[in-house]
């Protein structure tokens, strides 16, 4: 993933990231880190082909995304998997339903989606969760719930919106080495987070934006752990 | 790749468009009445219309009565002659007196009153009559004969028929109008309650394609309950208003009689709007979407 001189900006006259050059190795494990309001959600959302920048380009699987046609975007989507800050679970659907979600829009049906499914939940600890909803599940279920969709279907990239910050410190230290595991298998990985006693533990390299530009990029993001 | 997937919550929860089946009903309800009464009217102008198509009445006057039923007598062979004319009858004075008593007012035909002679003339379907020449033809044995063809009056009646057909016509198409905005409005705000949903299944990769098969689909089955529903009530509404026109009439009125082969186009309306509703709830689906990235 390259982005070379990215610009982005919601309102006219005012670039919430200016000037973002970076390049990430296929199979990376990155932070990204940064106090509120420096840009990272925004980050993020170029990085999940949410919004388009204003200017720049950005290079992920061999081609410049920021110029891609509307009806190639889908396909590229499915190829990035997001876990985002507020979960964004569908409410209507159960634990295995929303987990399930990414193979049933790539097309998969039948008994095996399930069973791949419940397998994962039972990874991430929701063994007697599969089929509560959302709305009686605490933040960390939830948050554990979306972390399982995001990596159902092994996406090249992974990305993360503050994945840890709804569960103890047990749990987010078990889901970090679920995105080390990931990460491992070749999934390129970039996890906002505010933690930074995560961030060090883990060690990973990190980008670190303020006021939205890019302050630094440290290290090469290759996996220690 | 399959397409086809329901996300969409259950319609039971809380569903912004859950009256749309309703909506539909009614306005299948009225779109069915409109073209009942439509299709009612243009039987009655067609039985109208065909009752004096094919028949053309000949008038004769003067002073000498005797003058007269020989010029008749003439006039009637002549006609009898005249190959395409499959009836010719004289009304009798009885029938005469019936119709003049409309305008002059029963017992004030007296019988020194210049009565016409009329003679009721049926031409053939097949054969092509030159009504023109034929009344050259007839004048030829008195100057105060006159050959009326009803052109006049059928062409009153079709202007009439016509219009009121255009009428229902156009109450038809602005209900038509009426269910789309609906429908447009429907599908915006069912789409503003599942915003959430159709972002995340945006960026998980799902194909505008297949959002727009999750709407269309369940606004077809609402188009298409609303019909039915609509349908059955306006069935019930017809029949009613005819039993009450029989019960009120006392046989002293003719009720209207349903074109029951032409009626039967009324049970495509439900499938009509569930195609419109289909349809265009797929096209605002698209159209939305597209304003996405």
């Amino acid at each position: 993933m390259e982005f070379r001189n990215v610009s982005m900006s919601y309102e006219r006259d005012y670039d919430v990231l200016k000037d973002i050059s970076f390049n990430l190795p296929s199979g990376s494990m990155h932070f990204l880190t940064g106090p509120s309001g420096a840009g990272k959600t925004s980050l993020l959302k170029l990085m999940y082909l949410a919004h388009r920048p204003t200017r720049g380009e950005i290079m992920m699987f061999g081609r410049d995304v920021a110029k891609a046609e509307r009806e190639d975007l889908p396909k590229l989507r499915r190829r990035i998997g997001v876990v985002f800050q507020d979960f964004r679970l569908l409410d209507h659907m159960t634990a295995v339903e929303n987990v399930a979600l990414p193979l049933r829009i790539a097309g998969g049906s039948g008994a095996h989606i399930n069973e791949h499914v419940e397998e994962l939940l039972v990874w991430v600890g929701l063994k007697d969760k599969m089929k509560s909803y959302p709305s009686t599940l605490s933040g960390g279920e939830k948050q554990r719930v979306a972390i399982a969709r995001a990596v159902i279907r092994r996406p090249d990239i992974l990305l993360a919106d503050e994945p840890t910050g709804n569960v103890d410190p047990e749990m987010a230290e078990r889901l970090m080495y679920l995105f080390v595991e990931l990460n491992k298998l070749g999934t390129t990985t970039v996890i906002a987070s505010h933690d930074n006693g995560l961030v060090e533990k883990f060690g990973s390299a990190r980008l670190h934006l303020v006021g939205g530009k890019l302050l630094h990029l440290e290290g090469t993001g290759k996996n220690r752990n | 790749m399959r397409n086809q997937y329901d996300f969409l919550p259950n319609e039971n929860k809380r569903e912004a468009t859950k009256l749309l089946p309703w909506v539909m009903a009614i306005m299948v309800y009225l779109s069915a009445l409109a073209g009942t009464g439509s299709l009612i009217l243009h039987s009655g102008f067609d039985d109208w219309a065909s009752s004096l198509q094919g028949r053309v009445t000949v008038q004769l006057t003067g002073e000498n009565r005797e003058d007269m039923s020989d010029q008749s007598s003439r006039i009637q062979e002549a006609l009898r002659a005249t190959p395409g004319v499959d009836s010719v009858r004289p009304l009798t004075e009885d029938e005469i007196r019936l119709l003049l008593e409309p305008w002059l007012g029963a017992g004030n035909i007296t019988d020194d009153l210049p009565i016409p002679i009329m003679i009721d003339v049926e031409t053939s379907d097949n054969i092509y009559v030159n009504l023109d020449a034929l009344e050259s033809k007839i004048r030829q044995i008195s100057d105060n004969v006159y050959l009326d063809d009803h052109a006049r009056w059928l062409d009153d009646f079709l202007r009439l028929a016509y219009t009121v057909e255009s009428t229902g016509l156009g109450i038809l198409i602005l209900i038509l109008l009426a269910s789309v905005c609906i429908i447009i409005f429907g599908t915006k705000s069912s789409m503003s309650e599942h915003k959430g949903t159709i972002e995340i299944m945006h960026l998980m990769g799902a194909h505008d394609l297949m959002i727009a098969k999750a709407y269309q689909n369940r606004f077809m089955k609402y188009g298409l309950r609303g019909g039915i529903i609509g349908l059955i009530l306006s069935f019930i509404t017809v029949y009613g208003l005819l039993i009450l026109v029989q019960n009120l009439s006392g046989g002293f009125v003719d009720t209207p009689t349903l074109p029951y082969l032409k009626m039967s186009l009324l049970l495509l309306f439900p499938l009509i709007f569930a195609a419109l509703t289909m349809i265009t709830a797929r096209i605002t689906v698209m159209r939305e979407l597209a304003r996405m990235v």
